[in-house]
């Protein structure tokens, strides 16, 4: 299984997607998923109620699964970043401060009644991408030290300010009357907006957080020797550091800013990747993104039947299985010596 | 140096990207395009003389080519009025919290409390979705995004916002007549409380009370609002409620200013929560109050109050039978 970690990780993805467009609340029997997808590509007509299956397949199911997709990939590849970035087992997408500043703007804007538009819509999704993005940016203006930016000072810095982000919106929500459940469900994460608007929406800034990340991998490898050997070998640390640190932060703010805080995806995905795929940061990155669009793709299948017609917040279901899981992961790993 | 330029050609395509983002015309219909070819696009019936068009709590019209047959209703309030206006035949889902009348339990549910499932929505084939306030405006946009006819009402604010309600659910279901008719008879049963209520001398103090799992602070029914009609209720049943002068309409009251107040009622609104007048008595510092030395404790059916349908008429009468038993033999 380690010498052919593209060929597995492909796979996984695949059975994913594949679970995702036929589990959902309304049952559609295997025989008619093969009739539909043949029907596709002869274009052909479809009678009832392959009609009806054919549009909740096409029309709800797989602009769903396109958002989670990237969803999971954005949160799977700055989980990697973040991890190289900060050479700590423990870091994940939100650790300066991302998520907490994205769930303020978002409470912060659901206390407003919008006007039923393409821009009062767009509203709630607009400001958690900015509250992320501000927050990053706070958090390293207070961190620099000088022309360096110590990892440790943004690690400080994202904490205190996430402190005081969540504080704020735990206030907010307190005061609120009827958008608590709805501030609740957005911060446990979900897939709150159907439709292809926020996959067209949320795309470029993935196309280009994870793009940048993809071709950072041979600056992440020489980061985990430690910022003085890093430097003597040719990298410059401090614009790596902030180049790759925005990166990351604007997938991971696009990412939240329709699903939520989605947490554990950025946490567990690149450590077990790195347990069964080895640590180069060239191969980690990629397997991370695919692996994180996987894993999500499932824990959003879970979400959407388990409570069948209603659904559970997405956030609640990585919480649940992804804990155990790695636990196991990292049992085995101790017990046969890759630790 | 190549880096710098780097840079700059990230930013630039960064701001290419932020521009592509600005719509190029209205509404929330251009978000969503179906992908596969076999999927149907409603048409558009230019309207006719028996079509219903109306504009909804969203500001969106709404037509309707004639009255509605296969509905969904997305709130308890709207399935209890679709149920009172003779409507009921004509509902083929609902969400899990509608639990009146009992006919509507037989209902398939199509979600609740945790979202809803848009799939199950489409698979019945609706030609309204009936929501309320409680729905946001997000899901109320997918729904559109999917080809359905939504339709949101509005939380009334008094009585005669109620019966405004009743006359559209009636429009929308071609049940107007019967429509008119219930509005006719709460009219009557709310005019023979009114005439009772003109008469009294004085209000009695009442405290609703939401939830008091921390009885040192307990929520109680603040002012009148759009999720509150138990606070205009009270009012019009002959009582004054303590919290209407606070500043929101669920708000957080403490054990002192409720001591200070020394309502003459207490109404149990969580009595459907375990909570009962030997439970009030029993808690640290409330055998103070006048209400638990008295016995002027009562519980409430929630439902009686809260749900903006007919049944906020039975709650109004039974609250003037609680305030005022003598007026109401």
């Amino acid at each position: 299984m380690r010498h052919l970690p593209y060929l597995w990780t492909l796979l996984f993805l695949t059975l994913a997607v594949i679970f995702s467009i036929a589990i959902g609340s309304v049952f559609i029997p295997p025989a008619d998923l093969g009739r539909i997808l043949v029907g596709w590509l002869t274009g052909a007509k479809f009678p009832e109620p392959l009609k009806t299956f054919a549009f909740i397949i096409a029309s709800i199911r797989l602009p769903r699964i396109a958002l989670v997709l990237l969803t999971g990939a954005a949160l799977g590849g700055s989980g990697a970043a973040y991890q190289g970035l900060f050479r700590n087992p423990l870091a994940d997408p939100y650790l300066i401060g991302v998520a907490s500043g994205a769930g303020l703007g978002a409470v912060l804007t659901m206390s407003v009644k919008w006007p039923y538009s393409f821009w009062g819509l767009m509203a709630v999704p607009a400001a958690a991408f900015v509250g992320a993005l501000l927050t990053v940016f706070l958090v390293y203006a207070l961190a620099r030290l000088g022309k360096t930016v110590p990892t440790t000072n943004l690690i400080l810095a994202g904490v205190a300010f996430s402190s005081f982000a969540t504080a704020l919106t735990s206030f907010l929500m307190l005061r609120s009357t009827g958008e608590l459940r709805r501030a609740i469900s957005w911060l446990l994460g979900g897939a709150s907006q159907a439709g292809w608007g926020p996959v067209l929406t949320v795309l470029p800034y993935l196309a280009i957080g994870l793009g940048i990340l993809l071709l950072s991998g041979h600056a992440l490898n020489l980061l985990q020797f430690g910022d003085d050997q890093a430097q003597q070998l040719g990298l410059n640390v401090t614009r790596t550091r902030t180049l790759i640190l925005l990166a990351a932060s604007l997938a991971t703010a696009a990412a939240v800013s329709f699903s939520g805080i989605i947490g554990f995806i950025g946490l567990i995905v690149p450590h077990v990747m790195r347990l069964w795929f080895g640590a180069d940061y060239r191969r980690l990155l990629l397997l991370s993104i695919i692996g994180g669009a996987g894993v999500l793709l499932l824990a959003d299948v879970i979400a959407r039947s388990v409570m069948a017609p209603q659904e559970l917040p997405v956030g609640i279901v990585t919480a649940l299985a992804g804990a155990p899981f790695f636990l196991w992961v990292l049992r085995r790993a101790k017990n046969q010596g890759y630790w | 140096m190549s880096r710098k330029l780097t840079f700059a050609i990230l930013t630039f395509v960064l701001l290419l990207a932020a521009c592509g983002q600005v719509p190029k015309g209205g509404g929330p219909a251009r978000t969503s395009t179906p992908v596969a070819t076999s999927t149907e696009i409603p048409t558009l019936t230019p309207p006719s003389d028996t079509s219903i068009i109306l504009t909804d709590d969203l500001g969106r019209m709404v037509t309707l080519a004639s009255p509605a047959q296969r509905i969904i209703s997305l709130a308890p309030s709207n399935t209890e009025i679709l149920f009172a206006i003779g409507a009921g035949t004509q509902v083929v889902g609902r969400d899990e919290t509608s639990d009146y009348p009992e006919e509507a339990k037989h209902l398939p549910t199509v979600g609740g409390w945790s979202g809803f499932s848009s799939e199950s929505i489409v698979a019945l084939h609706p030609d309204l979705v009936l929501a309320a306030d409680t729905n946001p405006a997000e899901l109320i946009a997918s729904l559109e995004n999917l080809g359905l006819t939504v339709y949101r009402l509005p939380n009334p604010l008094t009585l005669e916002e109620l019966y405004l309600n009743l006359g559209t659910v009636g429009a929308l279901t071609g049940h107007e007549t019967d429509a008119a008719a219930l509005v006719e008879s709460l009219k009557v049963r709310v005019a023979a409380v009114d005439a009772k209520v003109a008469t009294i001398t004085e209000r009695p103090t009442v405290y609703y009370e939401l939830d008091a799992t921390d009885p040192t602070k307990p929520y109680v029914a603040g002012h009148a609002g759009p999720t509150n009609f138990v606070d205009p209720l009270i009012t019009r049943a002959g009582g004054a409620n303590i919290g209407a002068q606070l500043q929101s309409e669920w708000p957080q009251i403490s054990l002192e200013q409720l001591v200070a107040d020394n309502p003459q009622f207490i109404l149990l609104g969580d009595a459907a929560y375990g909570e009962t007048p030997e439970k009030v008595a029993a808690r640290t510092g409330w055998n103070v109050l006048t209400a638990v030395q008295t016995g002027q404790v009562y519980p409430i059916d929630y439902h009686l109050v809260s749900i903006p349908g007919p049944r906020l008429v039975d709650g109004l009468e039974t609250l003037a039978k609680l305030l005022h038993p003598d007026l109401f033999k």
